[in-house]
């Protein structure tokens, strides 16, 4: 089932040895978090506190039902729009079954972790089930290959990891913070869903009909990855695609220029920190990235992204320095590994696919452990600076070992499980630069100069234990066990990698490693090195490097600091914007609105006139030819009536003349009905412009008798937007009634004696009642809402300011 | 709006023509599936024969003399009115509903009508009653109360 090391060459991946998975299994693990989510309010009420409990145990089902298809490969599908050949299509492979693992299972841990954390936190009910609906969304992202259901599961990470971060209602930063990570996901998932449209669109150029699929199944787009490239570039879409595709996973990954929302986002619990910001939600991106790897790769896919990796992982890991909260380390060092990992499928040489691989899991395992410690030290210690922290190994011994074990993993020191992903990635960037030269060998210099800074801030964070413990900081309790089981449980598993790197490849990352390639999959094997390799050489200098730069750690921070203000931040412009969008919006908005019916007439009228003749231009819509004209005399008269009439409305010298008028016009249109045979029109135009007439003099009762005198201006404005609205609406009538070849009356005119067996005389009734009563049904529901709303809109108006 | 502004002619003429304007609206309905007129249409006839009840004679009066309670404030007489009236349109949607959700109840689809001739009647000699009429009489009753409801609302500000 996977390959062992030293089998010769070829291994044979999960692909050829792999079993179909069970659908149960996997739609069962997917739902189930969604139903506790919908259940967790009447768990809370009978179980309380205990609800953490309920919900690691649902945690805990989902990954057992994921983990028993451990071996299994291939899509279940359940269908869903059959009409737009869109379906919740689920594939299993190792990547999925590696993000879905790791979603649940660290799922299980955080669960446990929030027993003892939120305690006396408020709103656990609301916390809990988000939480769970977070974890199903997220499997969904991971299991999903229909394209529109990972969008679909995408955006509701997004969703739910608002509702998450925002978790503290009462707190101003926790709220921005929680919009800002919404807006920049959100809208990054938005582009994503271009991309995917464009995608389904190039699958119709290589296989005639579109699909949505993009993994499994033969039919799927990565089945015919060469098919859909070639028809991608044919359409000149491939760049559009990429580009589309990288912004939806940088947005997500908080990759360079996108990452400020992530330490932004530290807001949220730390639990939900752990969760969302080391092992699930922000690997979303980089997943996204590793699975359309096999189907985008190339020479542009390279440069984009390993740039863009090596880039985040650099600057980010910069920034990290400048941090004051041990969060906000983390959040940084967050962003800089997940460059780490999108350089890493980067590159297009294998070791890079093995790389991203690799260190999705190490990253996970250290990045969580981390988190939950710096929850333990801010619950204990009743702080989270940086400056008042120190010596906490007196305190906290057992977490100093989990620390160390976490940190020196981060930091790429051997023998710790960071140490081998990160040599991967050296060793990639070593082989592109090598094959490519000249400015590809700022690759390599520049993860090397990224990862000394991760050695450095790695470091930092382990130094909370060393030292002397600040006066400052006064005593620290000891955490209860729910708080230390899981970072212990996660800290181990670290130390297993560590120890035996192959284990964990052999077991899962192998797989994953393979569904991230295009074509055969080499045997994955990682050891610890025991010549001079490049890359030993590369891990050498970092370290050297690091330690040589350790004593100027406090003046690199205050370095960071001072740099990292005003233009130089990502969160400036972001601020910048929103500022300028609010001041924007309320200068133009008084122009836009002001408060007179006049003035919205004008812009919703001129901006529909313009939008439907741009619509009709851009469409190409040609007129239809006049057929069958015949004009009688009394046609003309009454048409020539209604012309006078609807001048006659422009020069009324007061509203009642006006109204009066206007109901010249319409009774005309009625008699022209009568004349064009169709008494039963007639008949409603004649009743609809007599209540008009009604409604209209009831109002007029209350309004001043004369018009104002309108200047020249004003008048010319009105005459050119009615003379527009009369055009579009003109051209909007020929143009839909323009008469097909198979004109839908005469089935109307056969089937009419409609139900069968007689009756039904009047063909315009039985349309409204008999064929299309359904269209009716909406119609008069319609009517009835619009009644609902001048209820609540006008007669309700006092209610609430009186009471 | 109120009693005091119309005439003695506007007051006796509303007084025979709104009876006629209902007779019409009802026979509309009744004839709708087989010659000119519907659902809508009558919905729409009946209230312009309140609207011009309420222009003439004024909410007060309806309300004194038509459903014969006494009330002393016109504005919540209008809101009264209003509650009646949306009662009058909820009950239209769910008889419209309902008569989709019989169909159901003989495994056919939703909205399925039928049609059931009834011979040597005297006088109609031949009755056709069709189930869209209940449909129809639906929509009659969302017409009448959706409309009714926009003129009290507009007619009491």
């Amino acid at each position: 089932m996977v390959g062992r090391p030293g089998s010769g060459g070829i291994a044979f991946t999960l692909a050829q040895a792999g079993t179909d998975p069970a659908a149960t299994a996997l739609f069962a693990a997917l739902g189930l978090p969604f139903l506790a989510a919908l259940l967790v309010p009447l768990v809370h009420r009978a179980l309380g506190e205990r609800t953490a409990w309920f919900a690691a145990l649902v945690a805990l089902v989902s990954f057992g039902l994921v983990a028993s298809q451990y071996g299994a490969q291939g899509a279940v599908t359940l269908p869903w729009i059959p009409t737009l050949g869109i379906s919740l299509t689920l594939y299993l492979d190792g990547l999925s079954l590696l993000i879905s693992l790791l979603a649940s299972g660290v799922g299980v841990l955080i669960f446990t972790y929030s027993a003892g954390y939120m305690h006396d936190e408020p709103g656990k009910a609301r916390y809990y089930a988000t939480l769970l609906a977070f974890m199903g969304s997220m499997l969904g992202v991971a299991l999903a290959s229909d394209l529109i259901a990972l969008f679909v599961f995408w955006e509701l990470t997004s969703i739910t990891s608002f509702g998450l971060v925002g978790h503290y209602r009462d707190s101003e930063s926790a709220q921005s913070a929680a919009r800002q990570a919404l807006i920049v996901t959100v809208s990054g998932g938005l582009f994503m869903l271009v991309g995917f449209i464009l995608l389904a669109y190039a699958s119709e150029v290589a296989f005639g009909t579109p699909t949505f699929t993009l993994i499994g199944g033969p039919d799927s787009m990565i089945a015919n990855a060469d098919a859909m490239r070639t028809a991608l570039r044919e359409t000149g879409l491939f760049l559009p695609v990429l580009g589309l595709v990288a912004l939806g996973a940088a947005a997500k990954s908080a990759q360079v220029p996108l990452h400020f929302w992530l330490p932004s986002a530290m807001e949220a619990p730390t639990p939900v920190s752990a969760f969302l910001h080391s092992a699930t939600m922000v690997k979303a991106g980089v997943f996204l990235v590793g699975r359309t790897r096999p189907l985008l790769t190339g020479e542009e896919w390279m440069v984009l992204f390993a740039s863009l990796g090596l880039l985040t992982m650099t600057v980010t890991a910069i920034r990290a320095l400048g941090a004051t909260d041990i969060k906000e380390l983390l959040a940084y060092s967050t962003a800089s590994h997940l460059g780490l990992i999108t350089a890493g499928f980067g590159f297009t040489n294998q070791l890079g696919a093995e790389t991203g691989a690799f260190h999705i899991l190490n990253h996970a395992l250290f990045k969580a452990t981390l988190f939950l410690v710096a929850g333990i030290i801010a619950h204990e210690a009743g702080t989270r600076a940086l400056d008042e922290l120190g010596g906490l190994r007196h305190d906290l011994p057992l977490v100093g070992v989990i620390t160390a074990i976490a940190a020196l993993g981060m930091a790429g020191v051997p023998p710790f499980n960071g140490f081998y992903s990160k040599e991967l990635l050296f060793e990639a960037a070593y082989e592109t630069a090598h094959e490519l030269g000249g400015l590809a060998w700022t690759f390599p210099v520049v993860a090397v100069v990224g990862s000394v800074f991760t050695f450095l801030y790695s470091i930092r964070f382990l130094w909370l234990f060393m030292g002397a413990k600040p006066d400052s900081l006064g005593e620290v309790h000891s955490p209860s066990y729910a708080l230390v089981a899981p970072p212990a449980v996660l800290a181990g598993l670290a130390m297993v990698v560590g120890i035996d790197p192959q284990l964990a490849v052999d077991a899962i990352v192998q797989s994953a490693f393979a569904s991230t390639v295009a074509g055969e999959a080499h045997s994955m094997s990682v050891y610890l090195p025991t010549y001079l390799s490049p890359a030993v050489a590369m891990s050498a200098v970092t370290i050297a490097a690091g330690i040589a730069l350790s004593p100027f750690y406090d003046r690199l921070h205050d370095g960071v600091r001072w740099l990292s203000r005003g233009p130089a931040t990502a969160t400036w412009w972001y601020d910048g914007a929103v500022v300028g969008l609010e001041h924007a919006s309320a200068v133009s908005l008084p122009r836009l609105q002001t408060g007179r019916f006049r003035t919205a007439a004008v812009w919703l009228l001129g901006s529909t006139v313009v939008l439907v003749l741009t619509g009709y231009a851009a469409a190409g819509v040609s007129l239809p030819a006049f057929t069958g004209l015949s004009i009688t005399a009394p046609v003309v008269v009454i048409l020539a009536v209604a012309v006078l009439a609807a001048a006659a409305i422009g020069i009324a010298p007061s509203h009642v003349a006006g109204v009066l008028t206007l109901s010249i016009l319409g009774f005309m249109v009625a008699l022209f009905f009568v004349l064009a045979s169709a008494p039963d029109l007639a008949l409603t135009q004649l009743v609809v412009e007599t209540l008009v007439l009604v409604i209209f003099l009831l109002v007029l009762d209350k309004l001043p008798a004369f018009y104002g005198e309108a200047s020249r201006s004003n008048v010319v404005r009105d005459a050119v937007l009615a003379a527009g609205v009369g055009l579009t609406v003109c051209l909007t009538v020929l143009v839909a009634t323009a008469p097909s070849p198979d004109t839908i009356a005469g089935f109307f005119v056969e089937t009419a004696p409609l139900p069968e067996g007689g009756g039904g005389g009047n063909i315009v009734n039985v349309i409204l009642v008999d064929f299309r009563a359904f269209d009716t049904l909406g119609e008069i529901s319609v009517v009835a809402m619009a009644a609902v709303s001048v209820i609540t809109l006008i007669a309700m108006r006092g209610r609430g300011e009186s009471s | 709006m109120s009693a005091r502004d119309a005439t003695v002619i506007a007051r006796t003429v509303s007084r025979i023509v709104f009876p006629l304007i209902l007779l019409t609206a009802f026979a509309l309905l009744l004839q709708g599936h087989n010659r000119p007129g519907g659902g809508f249409i009558a919905g729409v006839l009946t209230a312009v024969a309140f609207a011009l009840l309420m222009i003439i004679f004024g909410f007060d009066y309806i309300e004194d003399e038509i459903l014969g309670r006494d009330m002393d404030d016109t504005r919540a007489a209008a809101l009264t009115i209003v509650t009646d009236n949306s009662l009058v349109f909820a009950l239209g949607l769910a008889l419209a509903v309902g008569s989709g959700l019989v169909a159901m109840a003989f495994g056919l689809p939703f909205l399925t009508q039928t049609v059931v001739f009834l011979h040597d009647l005297p006088v109609y000699h031949e009755l056709e009653l069709a189930s869209a009429f209940v449909f129809d009489l639906g929509v009659y009753l969302v017409v009448v109360g959706a409309l009714l409801t926009v003129l009290t609302v507009v007619g009491a500000e």
